[in-house]
């Protein structure tokens, strides 16, 4: 069974070029030895996610939701194993599967079949996998022969396709979506939207990241507020949306930016 | 402590997905072919030329017999390019994946891996130059030619030990990338590469037997030359390598989480 535990989990961005540097230290500390002035050097860290707690279990479909800078990607990324926390402590348990941008290490000079492969082994596959995949990938991006030619002879269109087939061919245990997983065209969003639909499906966990009150209300069991890296509220999405809108209008400084969702 | 050591191991068993690996440092030679119609043979030419025009000159300048001077310079010239490439390379290991990494929970092992295999790759290439000079100078492979498996194995060895600290160690202090660069091209020269330590006289002598880049070039450069293997510089080698990993491996259990953070 698939989970996700958080403990207290805090995440501190360290900001290097703000605090004193390497030549600035060594210049204060041996101005001290003449003047006795002691040289005061502060570390300036931004907090992401502060004093964080959560468990996620088989079958929970959550749904993050906060304004554009509350800690939603950086908590993907923490999920993702990415982020190590400064603070509290983390467990996954199950094979996650970040899908943050279509196509992980696409090369523009390769073959559309040699990025298939490529993709594929960073997102986790194996060659013989990839190998079983290849017909489906193939078909549902509709790029047929054009996958023996270079990637930078694609239409942006395509190469949108390409990434989007590949990033959803995976078979996710714990997945994790970031809005604005482009699709391209009409026809094919549509076709991306099932797609996508049926990868949850498959998927034991999954998390995803939007600011689209309908997608979470669709795909999602569970949402949960996120406020400066802060959990404000975690409950049914129709409640927390609710949560989140009352807590918008008493702060109108703060935006709501409706993005287009093809998810 | 601990639960940060074993995450530590478990990225260097990455070095076991050779299909990872090798890909992605294949994909960069490839990339050195791409429209061109020799590829990595520039690097080979220009080597060669180097090599053809200084064996030529100091081996008359020297007095000695070129057709003695060019395998000699050749085999440690090769051996040379291959140890500095894979250390300069190494320090931005991690630096040019940074997408990667932010991206995806990628062992770092891995990506050392690739550096040191492309450049390997890179190295059978130059070899070609060698052949050469062989059948230019009558030298022919003996039994002890063999020791170039196990010697350019354990050179590899080093090259990820190498390229793991260094790209940890550059990823945080983007300086020591300079620093290093500066140090391999003096050492050049007082490494016994273009000279044999034959030559040294007096105090001398610690750049061959104290210089562990000395014993580097050797374990390569004896069985090109088809001579026996020295013991003393394999033990050296042997001690470099249980050293170098020991301090990795502390370093890497340390600092590996932080990783994300400096990029």
């Amino acid at each position: 069974m698939a989970s996700i535990v958080l403990k207290n989990v805090v995440i501190e961005f360290p900001v290097y070029g703000v605090q004193p540097l390497m030549r600035k230290a060594l210049f204060m500390r041996l101005a001290s030895f003449f003047s006795k002035h002691e040289g005061t050097q502060k570390r300036v860290v931004v907090r992401a996610i502060n004093n964080f707690s959560l468990t996620l279990n088989h079958g929970d479909r959550v749904g993050l939701i906060g304004h554009n800078g509350a800690g939603k990607s950086t908590l993907l990324k923490v999920f993702a194993g990415i982020y190590a926390p400064s603070g509290g402590h983390i467990e996954i348990d199950g094979r996650v599967s970040p899908l943050f941008s279509t196509a992980p290490g696409l090369d523009m000079d390769d073959t559309g079949y040699e990025n298939i492969y490529t993709c594929g082994l960073y997102l986790g596959m194996s060659r013989r996998e990839i190998d079983a995949k290849l017909p489906e990938v193939a078909a549902f991006s509709e790029l047929g022969d054009f996958l023996g030619l270079p990637v930078r002879t694609y239409s942006t269109g395509m190469l949108l396709r390409l990434g989007f087939t590949l990033a959803t061919a995976i078979d996710p245990e714990i997945l994790l979506l970031d809005e604005g997983l482009g699709a391209g065209d009409a026809s094919f969003a549509e076709r991306a939207r099932k797609r996508v639909a049926n990868l949850v499906r498959r998927s034991s966990i999954l998390v995803l990241a939007s600011h689209s009150d309908e997608l979470i209300k669709n795909m999602c069991n569970r949402a949960i507020l996120l406020e400066h890296g802060k959990l404000i509220a975690d409950g049914v999405p129709d409640e927390v949306i609710a949560e989140y809108h009352a807590r918008l209008a008493q702060q109108p400084h703060l935006t709501v930016t409706e993005d287009e969702p093809v998810i | 402590m601990t639960p940060q050591f074993d995450e530590a191991f478990r990225d260097i068993a990455g070095a076991s997905n050779f299909p990872m690996w090798g890909r992605l440092g294949w994909q960069d030679v490839r990339r050195r072919y791409r429209r061109t119609s020799i590829g990595p043979f520039w690097t080979t030419l220009s080597l060669a030329i180097f090599v053809g025009i200084l064996g030529l000159m100091w081996s008359n300048l020297w007095k000695v017999d070129p057709k003695q001077y060019l395998p000699y310079l050749t085999s440690g010239m090769l051996t040379w390019v291959l140890f500095s490439t894979m250390v300069t390379e190494g320090c931005t290991t991690l630096i040019s994946a940074e997408a990667l990494i932010k991206q995806l929970r990628i062992s770092y092992t891995v990506l050392a891996c690739a550096t040191v295999w492309r450049n390997l790759v890179v190295f059978a290439h130059n070899l070609v130059i060698f052949v050469v000079v062989c059948l230019y100078a009558g030298l022919w492979p003996t039994w002890f030619t063999l020791f170039l498996i196990p010697g350019v194995v354990v050179l590899c060895a080093n090259g990820v030990w190498i390229a793991l600290l260094l790209g940890l160690v550059c990823a945080r202090y983007r300086d020591i990338q300079q620093v290093v660069t500066s140090v391999l091209q003096v050492s050049m020269f007082v490494t016994p590469i273009f000279w044999s330590p034959a030559q040294l006289t007096g105090r001398a002598i610690i750049l061959a037997d104290f210089n562990p880049l000395y014993h580097y070039i050797e374990i390569v450069r004896d069985p090109l030359l088809g001579r026996p293997p020295s013991a003393m510089s394999w033990l050296v080698v042997i001690l470099m390598t249980v050293i170098g990993w020991s301090i990795t491996l502390f370093m890497f259990g340390r600092f590996r989480r932080r990783i994300p953070y400096w990029l």
